[in-house]
């Protein structure tokens, strides 16, 4: 069947009764993710059942700011607080839908000078023709990624993240003058983010460490101002952990190839002066 | 959705699709894969909405509780206008006194007003792009673009939706053309893989949070516990607004609920779940969801793709 | 540093009243990142884990090779570039910012180092080198390397000359690629130069023609600054052993010192032929069907 063939049979399709009795299996499923995505994980035996999402804000009292220099302590507590709830309304959301398994999942963070938000939105998947019976995994990771990885022998477990926030320290108008002229590392400063950094990644691994996980793969660390109205810069480290089934890594024995085309779509120009199409 | 079957396509659109020469917004490589696939662009179709658009009015004016004076003391107070079966969830202050500063209801609810507000103009910006393309005789809608605007003078906002009709020449004409955000390849690939686009689908959720004290306290970053005493029912500084958490899920569970409805038996393709929020006051906070995505249907079962062989482009 | 009551972790000295700190930092890393570190290491009685910065594709390409992850490794230091830029007359290159750059990001690579020998890596693979500007001020800025950890399974040491474990920019794709030619890399290798273009003559010349002629003083100017980045780097090359640099770019930034002060900094991984025979796979050519 030609592509022109398919597509005159799902108009045809359409034009039959429009209105369906809803079978017990398909109960409305939404699913984000695109045709590829859908496809690829079709191959390696899994299906797409719904979009799912996980949401938590956590105060942080006004002092915390203020007060004192260094790390926050009480804004790392609070995202540790709001990734842990949004983690557990994911895992219970695909649960409840019958997936057993997230993926895709869009970690957005927000902090302002009262609080942190943490939203997880995702796809919950499961085994083709199996009914979930355990659940396995929350994971960033696409569903790309997620057949090539499983097909090696890792699979994934859950999120990992870890945070720290540090206020910006502004320097004395002694230390400037002192320094004014100097080529040199300014040691307290480097000191307190790099520390910050490490912490961030430190509490990362810790999460990975409470799921068991062998490894945690993707890392992003992304750091930046955390607000626009806090002098405070954030380090927020998040990637999936993953752990390697049968003990035995499985090698993907990939080709190299060279391309001998541009990646342009070639059509055949005699198509379009026909005004049919095929 | 609205309907405007019987309604006349205004004028200028009229003159428009008349003329010979079509128009089409699809990028060259997608107007090709169209052609491709046997669709025929036959025209450039859109519709406009201009709704009113008012967070004054949509929460109830000076009856409720936001800026009325007598809103917040004690006695009755109205969480605007109900419907049955919409969603509302009340707190009531656990602390044992009253002030002028101090919250003692709360509530979340829904923001029906907003919510058919847009459901309208959303409607009708589509069912008169779709009219244009029955008028032309389409099989359907590819590249679905639609957006939302403020419109001038601040209290309306333009509801638009456009996309490219085409016909399938050899396929029957179906009673109200398909719609679908997709084209291209992607489109091409979703045919192949045994779905046919019936409509475009989406929906818009509201629910605003009044917080309550402990909620307006824990926003504006108070150590709850150390202010009232530990018997006071305190909470501490740092730990989950629930308030605001119960909000946040209702938005996206009354948006999934919602487009669910429409569906059927069908599956939501391509969605996109997006949030917004406004801070309409200390402590009072609205949150919107917006669930977009093409509806589609399985015509046929298709065989799973052998598995791809991983390669390394050396480029 | 002091540990103030109540806080966990270390604070920093109040500005204040604590003198500016002309020192350096202590050697060895601080003990929270010995810590983290630990954390990742295989030690009778815990398992270890690994943490990478690799995106899948590049973790399983690495693992092709041969290579297993060890730990996300970093470095930063925050510099202070004092010299103030003047008008000077003539193009020349600003050697105090030219070391003051170097020894940055030499600080923040040594550091990124440290972290990789102290788990026991044999190289780091996908070096990012990224410079921050945050609040700190216009003169001052934050220089960071970051990469992955990696250590051969097959229980061969890949360390570089100067016994430390070489560093590479390659990406996981081209880190296999590279390996698949039979070379391996020794190190990250960078040249810099700070180049000052001239204010006035700059001005004359620009209103002294009004042709299309080439300005023979800049382009020669130009031509110097980034001869002298990239000498610096293939000296670098040399001292390690290097038979080629591969993957080599040429970057050039004002930072914040205006348009007329650049930084021509020049960056590439050092190889070498590894031993034994390797026929290099003949690649297969295809032509994809979809767009």
């Amino acid at each position: 069947m030609t592509l022109g063939d398919e597509v005159r049979r799902a108009v045809s399709a359409l034009a039959e009764a429009p209105a369906q009795v809803s079978t017990g299996e398909a109960r409305g499923t939404t699913s984000d993710l695109t045709i590829d995505e859908m496809l690829l994980l079709h191959s390696a035996g899994w299906e797409p059942v719904d979009l799912v999402y996980g949401i938590s804000w956590w105060s942080i009292p006004w002092g915390a700011w203020q007060w004192t220099t260094g790390e926050v302590q009480e804004a790392s507590n609070a995202f540790a607080g709001a990734v842990d709830q949004a983690a557990t309304q994911l895992r219970e959301s695909c649960q409840h839908a019958g997936g057993s398994g997230v993926l895709g999942v869009e970690v957005g963070v927000r902090v302002s000078s009262h609080h942190v938000s943490i939203e997880l939105t995702g796809t919950a998947v499961r085994r083709i023709g199996g009914a979930a019976h355990r659940f396995e995994f929350i994971s960033d990771l696409s569903a790309r990624d997620f057949v090539l990885l499983t097909r090696t022998g890792w699979w994934p477990l859950g999120l990992a993240a870890g945070a720290s926030f540090v206020i910006a320290p502004r320097r004395s108008a002694r230390e400037w003058a002192a320094q004014q002229g100097q080529n040199v590392e300014l040691p307290n400063l480097t000191q307190a983010l790099y520390l910050a950094r490490e912490r961030a990644m430190e509490r990362m691994q810790r999460a990975g460490v409470t799921m068991k996980a062998d490894g945690i793969v993707a890392v992003k660390l992304r750091e930046g101002r955390a607000s626009s109205n806090v002098r405070v810069i954030q380090f927020v480290a998040i990637g999936t952990g993953v752990h390697l089934r049968e003990g035995e890594h499985r090698s993907v024995s990939p080709e190299m190839v060279v391309p001998l085309d541009d990646l342009v779509r070639q059509f055949d120009v005699k198509s379009l002066r026909a005004s049919g199409g095929e | 959705m609205a309907s405007t079957a019987g309604e006349e396509l205004p004028e200028a659109a009229s003159r428009r699709l008349a003329e010979s020469a079509w128009t089409s917004g699809l990028s060259v490589a997608d107007f090709a894969s169209c052609l491709d696939m046997g669709m025929r662009p036959v025209g450039y179709v859109q519709g406009y909405a201009i709704m009113q658009w008012s967070w004054f009015l949509s929460t109830g004016g000076f009856g409720t509780p936001t800026g009325g004076i007598g809103g917040m003391l004690g006695g009755g107070w109205t969480a605007g206008p109900q419907r049955r079966g919409q969603y509302l969830e009340q707190w009531q202050c656990p602390h044992g006194f009253v002030s002028a500063e101090h919250r003692m209801y709360g509530a979340n609810y829904e923001l029906t007003w907003l919510e058919e507000s847009w459901a309208t103009g959303w409607g009708l910006a589509m069912a008169r792009m779709v009219d244009e393309a029955r008028g032309l005789g389409a099989t359907g809608i590819v590249g679905v673009l639609d957006s939302m605007r403020p419109f001038v003078g601040g209290m309306t906002v333009e509801f638009r939706a456009s996309g490219t009709a085409v016909v399938v020449d050899g396929a029957p004409t179906p009673a109200s053309p398909f719609s679908t955000y997709l084209s291209g390849q992607r489109l091409a690939k979703l045919i192949e893989a045994g779905f046919a686009p019936v409509s475009v689908a989406a929906t818009l959720s509201a629910v605003r949070m009044l917080g309550y004290c402990i909620t307006h306290y824990q926003l504006a970053g108070a150590n709850v516990g150390t202010w009232y005493g530990p018997s006071a029912g305190g909470v501490a500084g740092v730990g989950p607004v629930d308030q605001v958490n119960r909000a946040e899920a209702a938005a996206r569970r009354l948006a999934r609920e919602r487009v669910r409805a429409q569906l059927g038996a069908d599956i939501l393709h391509g969605a996109t779940l997006e949030r917004s929020e406004r801070e309409i006051g200390e402590g009072d906070l609205s949150i919107q969801c917006t669930l977009k995505g093409t509806r589609v249907r399985r015509f046929k079962d298709f065989d799973p793709l052998p598995d791809a062989a991983p390669v390394v482009r050396l480029t | 540093m002091t540990d103030r009551a109540g806080t966990s972790g270390t604070a920093l000295p109040d500005p204040l009243t604590t003198p500016p700190d002309q020192g350096h930092l202590p050697e060895g890393l601080p003990p929270d990142a010995s810590r983290r570190l630990a954390e990742l290491e295989d030690r009778p009685g815990h398992k270890g884990m690994f943490t990478s910065d690799l995106s899948v594709n590049e973790f399983l390409l690495i693992k092709e090779v041969g290579f297993h992850p060890l730990g996300f490794v970093m470095g930063s230091s925050i510099y202070h570039l004092g010299i103030q830029t003047r008008k000077w007359s003539q193009s020349q290159e600003l050697s105090k910012l030219t070391e003051a750059m170097y020894e940055a990001r030499q600080l923040a690579m040594d550091r990124m180092d440290a972290e990789a020998t102290e788990l026991g890596a044999d190289g780091v693979v996908g070096v990012r080198l990224d410079v921050n500007y945050y609040e700190f001020g216009s003169d001052t800025a934050e220089f960071i390397a970051v990469g992955t950890a990696v250590k051969a399974e097959d229980g061969r040491s890949y360390r570089n000359r100067q016994g430390k474990p070489f560093t590479s920019d390659l990406s996981g794709q081209d880190f296999w690629v590279l390996m698949q030619t039979g070379h391996v890399p020794l190190g990250l290798v960078m040249g810099t130069c700070v180049y000052h273009i001239a204010h006035r003559g700059l001005g004359q010349a620009l209103r002294a023609t009004g042709r299309n002629v080439e300005l023979p003083n800049f382009t020669q100017a130009l031509y110097e600054a980034r001869e002298l980045a990239m000498t610096r780097m293939q000296d670098e090359a040399t001292e390690l052993g290097a038979s080629g640099i591969v993957g080599v770019r040429l970057e050039e930034k004002s930072h914040m010192w205006g348009g007329h002060t650049i930084e021509f900094l020049s960056l590439g991984t050092a190889v070498v032929k590894s031993d034994g025979d390797f026929t290099i796979p003949q690649p297969k050519t295809i032509i994809s069907l979809d767009g």
